[in-house]
């Protein structure tokens, strides 16, 4: 037993250090002066000293606040579009008889399917078109499609947990569908609207193929930082990366208790 | 007829007066509108335009029908860049699912420190895959590189990670491994849980040992959540864009850098990336049917 348990340790101490090592490297990166990094042919693994000027440097040199505020309104509005169809969605749909929604959520399901370079290039073309090329509200269009299927997906489940009757309850009582569905549904779904809108942010955050082809003079923070590694500007690429690394480390920690499978793979069930 | 019918039809009968009795709006259909601005958004936006590539693979600019877009991206290494993306796409899977299954193993047990372990183990998750390409790209880097400073300190030799196009494949694999397993770990964690603990004693009450439980009662008892987690994986290992292009460019090329390296709004190579495109869709309606088939994913969402 003894032996099991020191196994056991072992493993999840080595697990726990390669999952932590690549955050490490762009902390040493980061806080270490470059010339025991980018200077050295075999960089030192530990901090031998700190400092600074990196990012101070970095800031001096290039602009790294307008693709951040782009980004987070792009996240802003798609976060906010995942809610506007999905909460609809999700509850027309927990109403409906259930052979046909899981048509529909199949149907859905195939979005997420669709490539998403193979749809952006078509996209980019209409928007051209209609001047939503190089624009924030383009991207975020366009972004939608990744997180749609998931935040109806997550609505429904929501939806679904919800017993029949109260909604019934509340018609009988004499309100109409909105109000039923304002004050009795929704306060009851409030886990799966967090959950559907910190995800959705996420994803926005983080999504590069859609924001590159549409709006590659405009970038978001994802395709700058593309531009500086392209660009052989590391420094600057590690002091943006750090910045827009630290905060959603932070939201995944809090989001932890409400990263289930279950929400993860849209009330799949195998 | 479902409850939701049988309950609010008179509601609507005493609404009307019964005075249009030809025609009665169900309250089913008011629902169908709630379902509605989602599904046209997805048409409009992802069907069409999908459609549309598939039309213009076979276009040139002046319209006209061609087949040329398709012998153009296969002299551009179409056939290489197929296999590789299958190369990597597999590889990629075998580590994140191993990762996964040892991951979610262990967080079924209780130890000291559990929490502290699920949380690191999650923070990937959270990192923009342009970061963790960045990362990964200063890690395996020929000069200066974090993995061969460590090999060095072994007292072993450096390595050339970017010498052919297999190492290079397996720095793909190995980075994309890193920021996704996180995912997979939570899919099959919710699998594992389901399971009852009770099933797995008594086989080992029973005398199996550790594989064979496995073999026997963990694996078939799991096989859905796999097979989930193995479908929104796999599609999005063969649309791998982000972290390839960081990583090592178009040398080897994928089929996803294939299609970008053509893209260009202006010029003839637009209706080449559309060419490719259409293999990329080819290719990921093919592996999902052969997971659906093969792994059986009966009911969608049925509670």
């Amino acid at each position: 037993m003894q032996v099991r348990e020191i196994g056991l340790y072992a493993v999840v101490f080595i697990l726990a250090v390669i999952f932590v090592y690549p955050l490490y490297v762009l902390f040493l990166i980061s806080f270490v002066p470059v010339t025991y990094t980018f200077g050295q042919i075999y960089p030192a693994q530990f901090p031998v000293a700190l400092t600074l000027q990196n990012i101070i440097t970095s800031f001096h040199t290039v602009s790294l606040v307008n693709p951040l505020i782009r980004s987070f309104e792009v996240a802003l509005m798609v976060a906010t579009l995942s809610l506007a169809m999905g909460i609809p969605a999700g509850y027309g749909l927990s109403k409906i008889k259930s052979g046909i929604a899981n048509i529909i959520v199949v149907l859905l399901f195939f979005v997420n399917m669709m490539p998403g370079i193979v749809v952006a290039i078509p996209i980019a073309a209409e928007f051209i078109r209609v001047g939503l090329y190089d624009n924030l509200v383009g991207i975020a269009l366009s972004q939608e499609l990744v997180v749609l299927p998931l935040s109806v997906f997550i609505m429904l489940g929501g939806f679904r947990s919800i017993p029949k009757d109260l909604d019934n309850q509340a018609r009988v009582d004499g309100a109409g569908l909105l109000t039923s569905l304002g004050r009795i549904s929704i306060p009851l779904v409030v886990p799966a609207v967090i959950v559907t809108f910190l995800l959705s942010w996420m994803t926005s955050w983080d999504e590069f193929t859609y924001a590159v082809i549409i709006s590659p003079g405009n970038p978001t923070f994802p395709v700058q930082l593309y531009n500086y590694v392209t660009r052989a500007l590391p420094y600057e690429a590690s002091a943006f990366a750090l910045i827009v690394t630290i905060p959603v480390i932070i939201l995944a920690a809090i989001l932890q208790k409400y990263l289930k499978g279950e929400y993860l793979t849209g009330g799949l069930v195998g | 007829m479902n409850d939701a019918d049988s309950f609010s039809t008179p509601d609507v009968d005493r609404r009307n007066g019964g005075i249009r009795k030809q025609f009665q709006w169900k309250e089913t259909y008011t629902y169908f509108m709630f379902i509605v601005p989602a599904l046209a958004y997805v048409i409009a936006l992802s069907f069409y335009p999908a459609a549309e590539a598939v039309f213009g693979s076979f276009q040139t600019p002046t319209k006209h029908f061609v087949l040329s877009n398709y012998s153009a991206v296969v002299s551009m290494g179409l056939v290489t860049s197929v296999v590789d993306t299958v190369i990597v796409s597999i590889g990629a899977l075998v580590i994140q699912f191993l990762l996964a299954l040892a991951i979610a193993t262990i967080l079924t047990k209780k130890f000291v420190g559990k929490g502290a372990f699920s949380t690191l183990i999650i923070l990937p998750f959270g990192v923009a895959t342009v970061v963790s390409g960045f990362i990964f790209s200063i890690v395996f880097s020929a000069v200066g590189g974090y993995a061969n400073s460590f090999l060095v300190s072994l007292g072993l030799h450096p390595v050339n990670w970017y010498s052919n196009r297999y190492s290079e494949m397996v720095i793909v694999m190995f980075s994309d491994s890193w920021k996704n397993t996180p995912l997979v770990a939570l899919i099959l964690l919710s699998g594992l849980t389901s399971l009852s603990p009770t099933l797995r004693e008594s086989a080992m009450v029973d005398g199996a040992g550790p594989l064979r439980r496995f073999l026997y009662i963990t694996a078939p008892n799991v096989k859905g959540t796999m097979a989930i987690a193995m479908m929104i994986r796999g599609v999005s290992e063969f649309n791998i864009f982000a972290l390839p292009l960081i990583l090592i460019g178009y040398h080897p090329i994928l089929l996803t850098t294939l299609v970008y390296e053509n893209y260009n709004l202006s010029s003839v190579t637009l209706y080449y990336s559309y060419a490719a495109a259409v293999f990329l869709l080819i290719f990921i309606l093919v592996f999902s049917s052969v997971i659906i088939w093969a792994g059986g994913v009966k009911s969608y969402a049925s509670s």
